[in-house]
């Protein structure tokens, strides 16, 4: 027990206490003897513009990619359930972009969207339809839907094959004995699959949710977090206020309302779902 | 008229998948292309196929370097994970002392503590002992996967019959000696799968390697591509090539482990 006990002191205990004393300081990674300052760092991350577009993006992120991941998903996952020629290689395909890291993806989405004519996919609509170049990565709200729409890509089939997973431990005989008592498909999809699959999606968008809110990789390297603030997030806030800028106590103050907001949505989740399994089982 | 249907099905579910591959084909087919070949035609198969490119990145880019050092962190990363984890649910389940209960109870608290929130003052410790920029200091951050290899490790552990250990015990065998030749043997699915998911998390991790890594010689391979944007601003190919490059030990990977993957994608999800 003991080295997974230092683990955890080191790099969890240490530094989250740290996390919280330093949010109640002046400090600025240079002076001796921090101040206290109560909760201004807390006030003043309230008041920062910059700041408070990277909370609005990043839930705006959280939010649409949970719902449109899932929406997409779950049919996803019944169409990849049922026989055909093929499904291997779908499911392979659709899966596939969750492999490489999201990092590398959103660069080479990067090239894709550059918003100049000669963009891969400006040209390419250029040569379909004669349209001129659309500004995907540098108008602010088509930056934003774009993050969107790239994690879409690269999330729904690993998302999928989780519905899958579940979908398949569900007895073939449940389908056979609500066919002889004629169900219909839809019912049966109703009454059968639909709560079968809340567990799944309690857990997808769990997943989801915190990976959204925590999220770094792929709006940073598609946009940079420009054009303006429009796509920075929370992370990438932190991570420039607390090292690059050594404004450490603002950086605690966001550290600790992170963990704060993850934790609650964690517990807030954990409670929707354990009444929704009450209610369908 | 299920036969019609799943016909429909096929057709339409591969044309949807390559339609999503077409990213994957794009970055692929470029590498073999001249840079005005890929602004003339971005999605055609080249005319004639050029090699060029390949020479240049692993001329121009220190790639090989870069894909010793992803290596080198990813497995000891790995090692260290897997050997913290297992051991420390070995104790929990052999030990089952007071303090291994609260141990084990207090643990949980990592899973919702985000990185995010204690990353400032993990950087500012690292800088204290000089291992800033530094892998064996990337390898001191992704330590803290080993509590999630505990969970998953415990969890199997616990399927294993306690009258196993027990006769191992009355056979006279010492604890680490139950451990090595009893219970690591049993729990290799485990350490396979929880393996295969840790080992794809170091690889593709980039926001580690972009807060701790500065100097161009100890980048890994995300980190390498993410650099090289600026470097090959205009020049696509060469830059499609670098991914592809770097991308292949991944692919591999994948087909190889495809299964444990999925597994690893459950058993994971469920826990985490």
């Amino acid at each position: 027990m003991a080295p997974i006990a230092v683990v955890f002191v080191v790099l969890y205990v240490i530094p989250m206490s740290q996390s919280l004393y330093y949010s109640f300081t002046d400090f600025n990674g240079y002076v001796s003897n921090p101040k206290f300052v109560g909760f201004d760092n807390y006030t003043e991350l309230f008041k920062d513009p910059s700041m408070l577009s990277a909370l609005g993006y990043t839930i705006f992120y959280a939010v649409a990619t949970t719902i449109l991941v899932t929406v997409a998903a779950i049919p996803l996952a019944l169409t990849l359930n049922r026989k055909f020629f093929g499904r291997n290689l779908v499911r392979s395909a659709f899966f596939f972009p969750a492999v490489p890291s999201v990092a590398i993806l959103g660069l080479v989405w990067g090239f894709i969207l550059n918003p100049l004519g000669s963009g891969v996919l400006n040209s390419i609509i250029h040569s379909l339809t004669g349209l001129g170049p659309i500004p995907w990565l540098s108008n602010s709200t088509l930056a934003q839907l774009s993050t969107v729409a790239v994690t879409i890509w690269a999330q729904t089939g690993w998302h999928a094959v989780l519905y899958l997973a579940y979908l398949q431990a569900i007895p073939a005989d449940y389908y056979e004995v609500s066919k002889i008592d004629g169900a219909g498909s839809w019912q049966s999809f109703r009454y059968i699959t639909l709560p079968l699959l809340v567990p799944a999606m309690a857990v997808s968008q769990l997943l989801l949710m915190t990976n959204g809110l925590k999220v770094y990789d792929l709006p940073f390297t598609l946009t940079r977090g420009g054009p303006g603030f429009s796509t920075r997030t929370l992370t990438q806030s932190l991570i420039e206020d607390g090292i690059a800028q050594s404004r450490v106590g603002a950086a605690s103050a966001l550290a600790v309302l992170f963990l704060l907001v993850v934790g609650l949505v964690v517990l807030g989740q954990m409670a929707i779902t354990n009444a929704l399994q009450r209610k369908y089982s | 008229m299920t036969k019609y249907r799943n016909l429909l099905t096929s057709v339409l579910m591969i044309m949807l998948a390559g339609l999503m591959s077409v990213p994957f084909y794009y970055i692929v087919v470029n590498t073999f292309k001249t840079q005005e070949e890929t602004t003339k035609n971005p999605l055609a198969l080249p005319t004639h196929w050029v090699f060029d490119n390949y020479i240049k990145v692993f001329e121009g880019t220190p790639v090989v370097q870069s894909l010793m050092n992803t290596v080198y962190v990813t497995a000891v990363s790995i090692f260290l994970m897997l050997a913290i984890g297992s051991l420390a649910a070995f104790g929990q389940i052999t030990g089952r002392s007071r303090i291994s209960q609260i141990i084990g109870a207090v643990l949980v608290a990592a899973f919702i503590i985000p990185g995010q929130a204690t990353l400032v003052p993990l950087y500012r410790m690292l800088v204290g002992v000089h291992l800033v920029d530094s892998l064996n200091g990337l390898i001191v951050i992704y330590a803290c996967g080993s509590i999630f290899c505990y969970y998953l490790i415990l969890g199997y552990m616990r399927t294993i019959p306690a009258e196993v250990l027990e006769a191992a015990r009355i056979d006279g065998a010492g604890p680490f000696r139950i451990y090595w030749m009893i219970v690591l043997p049993l729990i290799r699915p485990i350490l396979v799968t929880v393996g295969v998911f840790q080992t794809m998390w170091v690889w593709n991790d980039f926001i580690t390697p972009n807060v701790f890594i500065s100097s161009e010689d100890k980048q890994t391979l995300v980190l390498q591509v993410y650099a090289a944007v600026g470097q090959f601003t205009t020049d696509w190919p060469s830059f499609m090539t670098l991914t592809v490059i770097v991308l292949t030990p991944m692919v591999l990977f994948f087909v190889f482990m495809q299964r444990h993957i999925v597994s690893g994608l459950i058993s994971g999800s469920v826990k985490g």
